[in-house]
């Protein structure tokens, strides 16, 4: 049978299904308010990502982003790092971890060299409040392995960037479409992801365990003044 | 138990019966479904407006339902759009040609798999190694039953009728690690599964994954998990396909965003799962990662049949969240393998039976006390009883009398018109009060003789429904006396 046969079928079917009994579907009750995103949000963030294991520092100018990021690569023994290429202006990654290696050429191979990384420092499009969650879309210069191999995830978080829920996830994907795209409303980015604490496991015995195949620590800075 | 990949659920009965008389599983059992209960519990306690968040991932699922056609046709124009090829399979034959098709057109050596129920329905795995290809399950659960050479026992917790000293034998023997101690802590056990797969992901040609969610509107493929291996499986490899089972559709990002607010809390509890990605299309001009090469499989299976039926259609609202399982009273006895296919517990009784051969499932359906834990559960409102009920009915229509399903379909006439109960058990017990006979009467057919003989009745001099009866007696006495 040829493959536009296959499909055919199945669509026939599916109609001819339907046809014999409409389902009619009720309107749904109103999707509730997201709670606002007040000027205690860096707190309700902090609450939301403690039983994660996530520790949230707060950051009032770029010295102190700076300082916060040289802490943890200092307390999680890294010695390579690789990061996003766009970073806040005012905020010279590079300065603040001259002690590490950066890991540069991640172009061809670049899973075989980010394997080989310590922390990966990333920027998120936004976080949500009700989960902690991150939001990374991928791009030029934004490798979806930086948040993936290392063992230590770093991420900055600009307060602006903070979203109540993942009902704001539809505006933020359709914000960041490709507006060349040869269709109405452009090609939505290749990649979003939503990361919502280190990567964990309970499939043993169901004790949980923090660091299977993505990283076992995130640390997340809040950028209070961006 | 003996645990082996002979499951069938031809089997039902029998293996409900071994299971069941399993100390050790029914332990694991009780303590995994409790777990996941009380941690789904405390998240929906603090999940405000949760009924009605329920009721917009409900619509968002009957939507996709009620639209099937037209949004899978959507669903293919969007996903080409954005580089994705896409490819429809009936059956389970058709969907394995059409992936090893695609792992021997980029020469596959080494396949990585994220879970997904889907691809074990098709039995993937057996048919991509049949052509030399390494094929390797990443998720920590799936991994050590692959190793094992078992079924998964759980949706969510595929090896949780496996101990860490299980888990330690099995990766001294298959890990070639042979200093590895029976007493290895439970994250040295994850930590050396880390390094065996970071090695097989590095070096995959191929990832192969599920789908969650696939949106019509904009063709992304939305995938949910805790561990990363997901993610690794579609960042690294440079081909990625993903399956999907077509009734995984949703019409907009809004819709997809409803069900994405309530799986993760109706699944593990957690506000949102450790990471999702939503995908769309292979990656684009300038990045460095992901799959340059993109596959999406829209498979029927047998679906399409059940999208006719205007009652057991409300299986296919299923997203898999796994919940139904652990409030079942029958999945906590026997646990997932008794079932003999992917599904188990509730849904999985009644997946299976739609969409495997009649005469392979015909005992699924009476594998339910029809108590309603899994209705009151399930966040999507699937009334499992009530469809457990037509299918029994169906097998019953279609049924010959001689059938091992008899003396159950016999007990669930009795149990559904009380009045034939009430004259059956009453015959029995005029010639043997404690039922202790019956297992032991001669022609009986073997089905009630295993029923009886793994019950017991109490000890009653007089029938209950006499007693109540005569209790009704005495209480319309005393209301009288009163007025």
């Amino acid at each position: 049978m040829s493959r536009d046969h296959v499909r055919q079928n199945i669509l026939a079917a599916l109609r001819a299904g339907l046809a014999a009994a409409p389902l009619c579907v009720p309107a749904p009750p109103a999707r509730p308010a997201s709670l606002p995103v007040g000027p205690d949000a860096w707190t309700v963030l902090a609450e939301v990502l403690a039983p994660l294991d996530v520790r949230l520092r707060l950051a009032t100018t770029p010295a102190e982003a700076a300082q916060h990021v040289a802490d943890i690569a200092r307390e999680r023994g890294a010695q390579r790092y690789a990061r996003w290429s766009e970073m806040p202006a005012g905020l010279d990654m590079d300065d603040a971890l001259a002690g590490l290696t950066r890991v540069t050429n991640i172009g061809a191979g670049c899973c075989q060299a980010l394997a080989q990384v310590d922390l990966g420092l990333t920027l998120a499009q936004a976080a949500l409040m009700d989960s902690g969650s991150l939001v990374l879309i991928a791009g030029p210069g934004r490798e979806r392995a930086v948040s993936l191999l290392p063992p230590t995830h770093v991420c900055l978080v600009p307060r602006r960037a903070l979203l109540p829920d993942v009902s704001a996830l539809p505006e933020l994907l359709r914000a960041h479409a490709d507006a060349t795209g040869q269709f109405p409303g452009g090609q939505l980015p290749s990649c979003l992801n939503l990361v919502t604490g280190p990567s964990s496991t309970a499939d043993i015995e169901l004790v949980l365990v923090r660091g299977v195949h993505g990283p076992g620590a995130l640390d997340i800075v809040g950028l209070d003044w961006a | 138990m003996v645990l082996s990949s002979s499951f069938t659920p031809r089997n039902f009965r029998e293996q409900s019966e071994k299971a069941s008389h399993d100390a050790r599983l029914r332990a694991v059992l009780d303590h995994a479904t409790r777990y996941f209960m009380a941690k789904r519990g405390a998240a929906l306690d603090a999940f405000a407006d949760c009924e009605v968040h329920f009721a917009r991932a409900r619509s968002a699922r009957l939507t996709a339902l009620s639209r099937l056609p037209e949004l899978l046709e959507q669903l293919e124009q969007s996903a080409t759009r954005a580089g994705t090829q896409v490819h429809w399979a009936t059956d389970a034959a058709q969907a394995r040609e059409i992936i090893t098709g695609i792992a021997q057109g980029c020469g596959a050596q080494v396949v990585v798999k994220g879970k997904s129920m889907i691809t074990e329905e098709i039995a993937l795995n057996p048919a991509l190694q049949a052509n030399g290809t390494e094929v390797w399950e990443t998720d920590l659960g799936e991994f050590i039953v692959q190793l094992a050479g078992e079924p998964p026992s759980h949706i969510i917790a595929p090896a949780i009728h496996k101990s860490r000293a299980d888990v330690a034998a099995l990766f001294r023997e298959k890990l070639g690690l042979a200093d590895l101690d029976d007493g290895a802590s439970i994250p040295e056990l994850t930590l050396l599964a880390r390094q065996a797969l970071r090695e097989k992901f590095l070096a995959a040609d191929l990832g192969v994954t599920g789908v969650n969610i696939a949106v019509a509107e904009t063709g992304s493929v939305i995938l949910v998990e805790n561990e990363g291996n997901i993610r690794m499986s579609t960042t690294c490899p440079p081909v990625h396909v993903a399956v999907m089972s077509l009734e995984k559709v949703a019409a907009s990002l809004e819709d997809a965003a409803d069900i994405l607010r309530v799986l993760p809390r109706s699944a593990t509890g957690q506000k949102m799962s450790s990471y999702v990605s939503v995908l769309t299309g292979p990656r684009r001009v300038g990045e460095a990662d992901g799959a340059r090469e993109s596959h999406l499989v829209i498979l029927d299976n047998g679906r399409s049949a059940v999208l006719a039926d205007p009652l057991l259609r409300e299986a296919l609202l299923c997203f898999r969240c796994g919940a139904c399982l652990n409030s079942c009273p029958v999945y906590q006895t026997i646990g997932g393998h008794a079932y003999g296919s992917v599904y188990s517990g509730p849904i999985g009784a009644l997946l299976s039976s739609l969409l495997l051969p009649p005469e392979d499932t015909r005992d699924l359906p009476f594998g339910c006390t029809l108590c309603g834990a899994c209705k009151r559960t399930c966040p999507l409102g699937i009334d499992h009883p009530k469809l457990l009920l037509r299918l029994r009915e169906r097998g019953l229509e279609s049924g010959r009398a001689d059938s091992p399903g008899f003396a159950s379909a016999a007990h669930t006439f009795l149990s559904l018109h009380p009045l034939a109960y009430r004259l059956a058990v009453g015959a029995a017990r005029a010639v043997d009060p404690n039922l202790d006979l019956l297992p032991r009467l001669p022609g009986l057919p073997s089905g009630l003789a295993n029923f009886a003989d793994t019950r017991q009745l109490p000890e009653l001099k007089r029938p209950f429904s006499a007693q109540l009866r005569d209790n009704r007696k005495k209480q319309g006495r005393k209301k009288q006396g009163g007025a």
